[in-house]
C-alpha cells in the first residue's frame, strides 16, 4: 500500500515536471526602464510580440538591473520557474556566463556579447548596412558638406556604425565630413541637446545619433535641421524633419530562439556555437523614419534629384538607396558596405580589395573610416 | 561674433533651470534650512507639469502645467519642512531622502508619459527673463526690506530673532516651501521648454549642480545670475570645444565642481564659511543654545 502511494506520488511528480517542461517561461533582464524609448523599449516590444506569437509561452521581465546585480536577478528568476533567460545588455556578459555555469539546465541568451557556453547563446540585430543607406541620404541632403553625429561611447559598435554612415556620406559627396561629438552616456537628454546645439553651431546641417531618447531629433527640428530616427520610430517627434533612420525588430530573433527551444532544436547542451548576427535579410533591422516608411515622402524629391556615380553609371541617390535596401533584404545579399579596398582615416589599408569584413572583425573594429572628424579614443595609428 | 552670441544663448538656455533652482535653494538656506532634495523636487515638478500639459493628447493648459510644477515642488518641500523644522530631524538626511524619493515617485508615476512628444510648448524667453527678474527681486528682498532682514536673521541667529518677536518657524516654513516651489518650476522648464518631453531620470543631476551653485555664488542672488550663466557656458563648451581645443571635454564637465571646491577652500583659508548663514543646517529649539 505504502509502495503504491509512493509510486503514485512519483508519477504525479514526474507528470508535473513534464507539464512544466512543455510550459515555456522566458524571462528578460533589462538594463534600463522599458519606457526609455530606446534600447530597452525595443527589447520589450520584442518580448510582447513573442508572447503573442508563441502559444504556451509566458514571459516575465525585470527592468533597470545594474550589471553587478545580474546573477542575483537570475537567481530570483530561476527560482520563479524561468527556463530561458535573456540578458539584454553588453555589460551583463560575464555574470550571464557565471549564471550559465551555475544553472546548467537553464538556457541563457545574451545580447551583443561574444562569450558563449553549452547553455548560453549570443544574439545581435545590427544596423551597419542601414547606416550606410542613411549616410547616402545625409550626403545628398547636406548643403554645407558637414554632417553631425551625436555619439554615445567610443566602442566598436559605434565606430562600425559611424564608419558605415561616413562611407555612405562620402559615396555621394566625397568631400563631406561626419563630425562626431561623444556624450559618454547611453541616456542623457541634456548632453544630447547641448551636443546637437554645438554641432549645428559648427555648421552641420543634418544630424544622426546614438542615444536613447528623441532629444537630438527634437533639438534639430527646432533649428530646422533634418535628422534620422534611431532604434524606434521617431517620425512622430518631427514629421517635417526626420528623413529616415535605423529601426530594430527584436521579436524575429526572440520568436526564432523560443520556437527552437520549444521544439527541442535548442537544448542546454548545444548552444556553444549559436550566434545570431541578424541584419535586414532576417528583418531584424529596417530602414525607416518609422515602421513602414523607409524614406519620409517630404525628402523624396530632393533625393531623386541628387545623383551619384555607381560603377561608372550615374543614378539618383533615391534609386541607389532603394536598390541596396532590396539587396540586403534578399536571401543572398550581394553587397556589403565593408567590402575592400577600405582605408581608415589615417590612410592605413584595413580591408584589402575584394574582401569583406568578418563578423568578428566588425565586432572588434577600433579604426574609423575617412571623413570622420573628431577625437576617436583607442584608434590605432 | 555669431559664435559668441550663440554660446551665450546656450548658456542662458541651460543656465535658466540652474538659476531658478539655485535661487530656491538659496532662499531656504538664507533662512537657515538646507534642502538637498532639489533634484527630487525638480523631477516631481517636471513630471507634474508635463502630465498637466500633455493632458489626454497633448492638449493641456500650459500655464496650469507650470502651476502644477510649483505646487508639486512646494508640497514636497513642505514635507521636508515638517520633518526638519517641526520634528527637528537632521536636514541633510531628510533632504537626501527627499531627493531619492522624489526621483523614485516621479519615475513610477511617469510611466504613462514616458517619451511622449509635446508639440505645443512655451518658449524659453519668459523663463529666462523671469529667472533674472526673480534674482533681482530676491536681492531687493534681502537687501532692502524688513521681511528680508527677518529672513536673514532667522538664518544667522534664530534665538536673537525670536527674542525680537520674529516668528522663526513660520519664516523657515515659508522659505522652505518657496524654495521647493522654485525647484519644481525649474523642473517644469526642463520638461516643457528645454526638451520638451518627460523621461525617467531626465533631471540628470542638475539639481545637484544647483545646490553646488549656491555655495559657489556665496548665497548672493545677483551673483547667482552670473554663476548660472557661467556653469551653463561650461556645460555647452564641453561639446562645442570637443576635439578643437586640445583640452579633454571631461575638464569642462568637471570644472563647475572643481570651482565649488576651490571657492570653499579659499573661504576656508580666509577663516569664513564662504558667507554661509551662521545657523545653516541647525534646527531651532526655543531656549537652547
Amino acid at each position: 500500500m505504502k509502495i503504491r502511494l509512493l509510486a503514485l506520488l512519483v508519477a504525479l511528480g514526474l507528470g508535473l515536471g513534464l507539464a512544466q517542461q512543455s510550459n515555456l517561461k522566458a524571462c528578460f533582464i533589462y538594463v534600463g526602464p522599458i519606457g526609455d524609448v530606446g534600447w530597452t523599449y525595443a527589447h520589450d516590444e520584442g518580448r510582447r510580440a513573442a508572447e503573442k506569437a508563441i502559444p504556451g509561452l509566458t514571459t516575465q521581465y525585470v527592468e533597470s538591473v545594474k550589471p553587478a546585480d545580474t546573477l542575483a536577478t537570475v537567481d530570483r528568476l530561476v527560482a520563479g520557474g524561468c527556463n530561458v533567460i535573456f540578458t539584454t545588455s553588453f555589460d551583463f556578459m560575464d555574470q550571464t556566463l557565471e549564471a550559465a555555469k551555475k544553472y546548467p539546465n537553464v538556457i541563457f541568451a545574451h545580447a551583443s556579447g561574444f562569450k558563449r557556453a553549452p547553455n548560453m547563446l549570443t544574439y545581435m540585430a545590427d544596423f551597419y548596412q542601414i547606416y550606410y543607406l542613411n549616410g547616402l541620404m545625409a550626403g545628398a541632403l547636406t548643403k554645407s558638406g558637414k554632417v553631425g553625429y551625436v555619439a554615445a561611447f567610443p566602442i566598436p559598435e559605434l565606430k562600425r556604425h559611424i564608419s558605415a554612415f561616413a562611407l555612405g556620406v562620402r559615396a555621394v559627396n566625397p568631400r563631406a565630413t561626419v563630425n562626431v561629438k561623444w556624450i559618454n552616456a547611453w541616456y542623457s537628454p541634456v548632453k544630447a541637446r547641448e551636443a546637437t546645439e554645438a554641432l549645428i553651431a559648427e555648421g552641420n546641417d543634418i544630424v544622426a545619433f546614438t542615444e536613447d531618447t528623441a532629444t537630438v531629433i527634437q533639438t534639430a527640428a527646432r533649428r530646422r535641421v533634418p535628422s534620422f530616427s534611431h532604434y524606434n520610430s521617431m517620425y512622430k517627434y518631427a514629421p517635417d524633419y526626420v528623413v529616415s533612420g535605423q529601426l530594430v525588430d527584436w521579436s524575429v530573433i526572440y520568436i526564432d530562439i523560443l520556437k527552437k527551444v520549444q521544439n527541442g532544436t535548442y537544448t542546454p547542451k548545444n548552444l556553444e556555437n549559436v550566434d545570431y548576427w541578424w541584419l535586414a535579410r532576417e528583418r531584424a533591422v529596417m530602414l525607416g523614419a518609422q515602421v513602414g516608411m523607409p524614406i519620409n515622402p517630404k525628402f523624396e524629391p530632393a533625393l531623386k534629384q541628387a545623383t551619384m556615380v555607381v560603377n561608372g553609371k550615374r543614378m539618383s541617390v533615391y534609386d541607389r538607396v532603394m536598390e541596396l535596401y532590396r539587396d540586403i533584404q534578399s536571401p543572398n545579399p550581394k553587397w556589403d558596405p565593408f567590402t575592400g579596398p577600405i582605408r581608415d582615416r589615417n590612410g592605413v589599408l584595413r580591408v584589402p580589395a575584394g574582401r569583406r569584413m568578418t563578423v568578428k572583425e566588425l565586432n572588434e573594429m577600433q579604426w574609423v573610416a575617412p571623413g570622420v572628424v573628431g577625437p576617436v579614443p583607442d584608434e590605432p595609428k | 561674433m555669431e559664435e559668441v552670441l550663440n554660446a551665450l544663448a546656450r548658456a542662458l538656455s541651460f543656465g535658466t533651470p540652474l538659476l531658478i533652482a539655485c535661487l530656491g535653494a538659496l532662499l531656504n538656506e538664507r533662512a537657515g534650512v538646507v534642502n538637498l532634495g532639489v533634484e527630487g523636487m525638480m523631477a516631481l515638478g517636471a513630471l507634474a507639469s508635463f502630465a498637466v500639459a500633455y493632458g489626454e493628447a497633448g492638449d493641456g493648459n500650459l500655464w496650469l502645467a507650470v502651476l502644477a510644477a510649483i505646487l508639486a515642488g512646494g508640497l514636497s518641500a513642505l514635507l521636508h519642512g515638517f520633518v526638519t523644522i517641526t520634528l527637528q530631524a537632521n536636514q541633510f538626511v531628510s533632504g537626501l531622502a527627499l531627493s531619492m524619493v522624489g526621483l523614485g515617485i516621479a519615475g513610477l508615476l511617469g510611466k504613462r508619459y514616458e517619451g511622449l512628444p509635446l508639440f505645443d510648448h512655451p518658449s524659453e524667453e519668459p523663463f529666462i527673463l523671469g529667472a533674472m527678474g526673480l534674482a533681482l527681486l530676491l536681492a531687493f528682498l534681502f537687501g532692502a526690506t524688513r521681511l528680508g532682514l527677518s529672513l536673514r536673521s532667522v538664518g544667522e541667529n534664530p534665538a536673537a530673532a525670536d527674542l525680537l518677536g520674529i516668528n522663526v518657524l513660520a519664516l523657515r516654513y515659508g522659505a522652505v516651501v518657496a524654495g521647493g516651489a522654485l525647484a519644481g518650476l525649474a523642473g517644469a522648464y526642463l520638461s516643457l521648454v528645454y526638451r520638451p518631453s518627460w523621461t525617467d531620470g531626465m533631471t540628470a543631476g542638475l539639481g545637484w549642480i544647483a545646490v553646488a551653485l549656491v555655495i559657489f555664488v556665496g548665497w548672493n542672488p545677483l551673483r547667482a545670475i552670473f554663476g548660472a550663466v557661467f556653469f551653463g557656458l561650461l556645460y555647452y563648451l564641453q561639446f562645442r570645444l570637443q576635439g578643437q581645443s586640445g583640452i579633454p571635454s571631461e575638464v569642462f564637465a568637471s570644472l563647475p565642481y572643481l570651482l565649488v571646491i576651490l571657492v570653499l577652500a579659499l573661504s576656508g583659508l580666509r577663516g569664513q564659511q564662504g558667507n554661509a548663514p551662521e545657523a545653516l543646517g541647525k534646527p531651532y529649539r526655543r531656549g537652547e543654545r
